[in-house]
């Protein structure tokens, strides 16, 4: 298990792997995103493939998901206040391969509330070249070390 | 279709409503936020928000959901560079009917690109008690009717 008090400022987290798969992709678009370009190929100014590309919420699923595989789901997660600021920086496509990579920018203590502390972390969502698709930035809440359990 | 010089500063368009259930909520969350209080409806009694909330994530993708199928993100709109100040205010619960609310905020035009234009939105969720769960800034790119002189 890791606590608030095992993330360090600084430290960089590397880790997840997911293949964007055509079907998947489009199904969440007619769900939640159905607008031409995420439901078929279309060639248009801004995409002169004409592929389809993902909608940006599932690209930020995909993150959620890998997050909460590889680090939330080994520390007492305690949800997140929102997320300040996100960007699409590349359009996602079938058989892109991504993967994450996670900066601790900041964290403190809550005041109100002794079990718990805060990470400001920055999020970048990459593709197999290593490119930057999507990067966020938040804070999230964190379960702190009980004062029975010793530091590891 | 929408065009950049269509959308005034102040407007407001509100959208109507859906349902939210549990079995959605559960599914969302077991394909993106695999986290007791989204997933588990026992074990998200135990949790700080006492009992299942839908995933914050889902909450956003419900707001796109509904700004497409109520014509607030229409053809006019090409992309979205990203969002500013997301915050989750309430939880989503199921049995709750949520709607959405768009304010344009600001406008600017392209100074590289003579047919498109950014909007900044100010986007709320509602609930069906009229509580805000949550709001952001939303920024589209919008084509222009017009396209301006360069």
């Amino acid at each position: 298990m890791r606590y608030w008090e095992d993330f360090s400022v600084g430290e960089v987290l590397e880790y997840g792997s997911y293949e964007i798969k055509s079907e998947e992709m489009i199904g969440f678009s007619e769900r939640y995103d159905p607008q031409p370009f995420h439901l078929s190929d279309a060639v248009t100014p801004d995409n002169p493939d004409g592929l389809l590309v993902a909608s940006g919420w599932y690209t930020v699923g995909l993150m959620m998901r890998m997050l909460a595989d590889n680090i939330l789901s080994h520390t007492v997660s305690q949800g997140a206040p929102g997320m300040d600021r996100l960007r699409w920086t590349k359009p996602v496509k079938a058989g892109d391969r991504l993967h994450m990579r996670t900066t601790i920018l900041e964290k403190r203590a809550s005041r109100s509330r002794p079990t718990i502390g805060f990470l400001t972390n920055r999020h970048e969502v990459l593709d197999q070249d290593d490119i930057v698709v999507m990067w966020c930035e938040g804070v999230g809440m964190f379960g702190r070390r009980p004062e029975h359990e010793a530091a590891s | 279709m929408i065009y950049f010089e269509d959308l005034e500063i102040g407007a407001t368009k509100i959208t109507g409503s859906r349902p939210v259930s549990a079995e959605e909520i559960i599914e969302f969350a077991r394909q993106f936020d695999p986290q007791p209080f989204h997933l588990d409806p026992v074990a998200a009694e135990q949790s700080v928000f006492g009992g299942l909330v839908a995933s914050g994530f889902h909450t956003a993708a419900m707001m796109m959901s509904l700004s497409v199928s109520h014509g607030v993100v229409d053809r006019g709109f090409l992309f979205s560079p990203g969002f500013d100040d997301m915050r989750w205010l309430k939880p989503v619960r199921p049995g709750d009917s949520l709607h959405v609310k768009s304010t344009c905020l600001e406008k600017s035009p392209s100074r590289s690109r003579p047919d498109i234009g950014s909007v900044r939105f100010r986007t709320e969720v509602l609930n069906q008690h009229g509580d805000v769960v949550m709001s952001v800034i939303n920024i589209g790119i919008i084509k222009l009717r017009n396209s301006k002189p360069l």
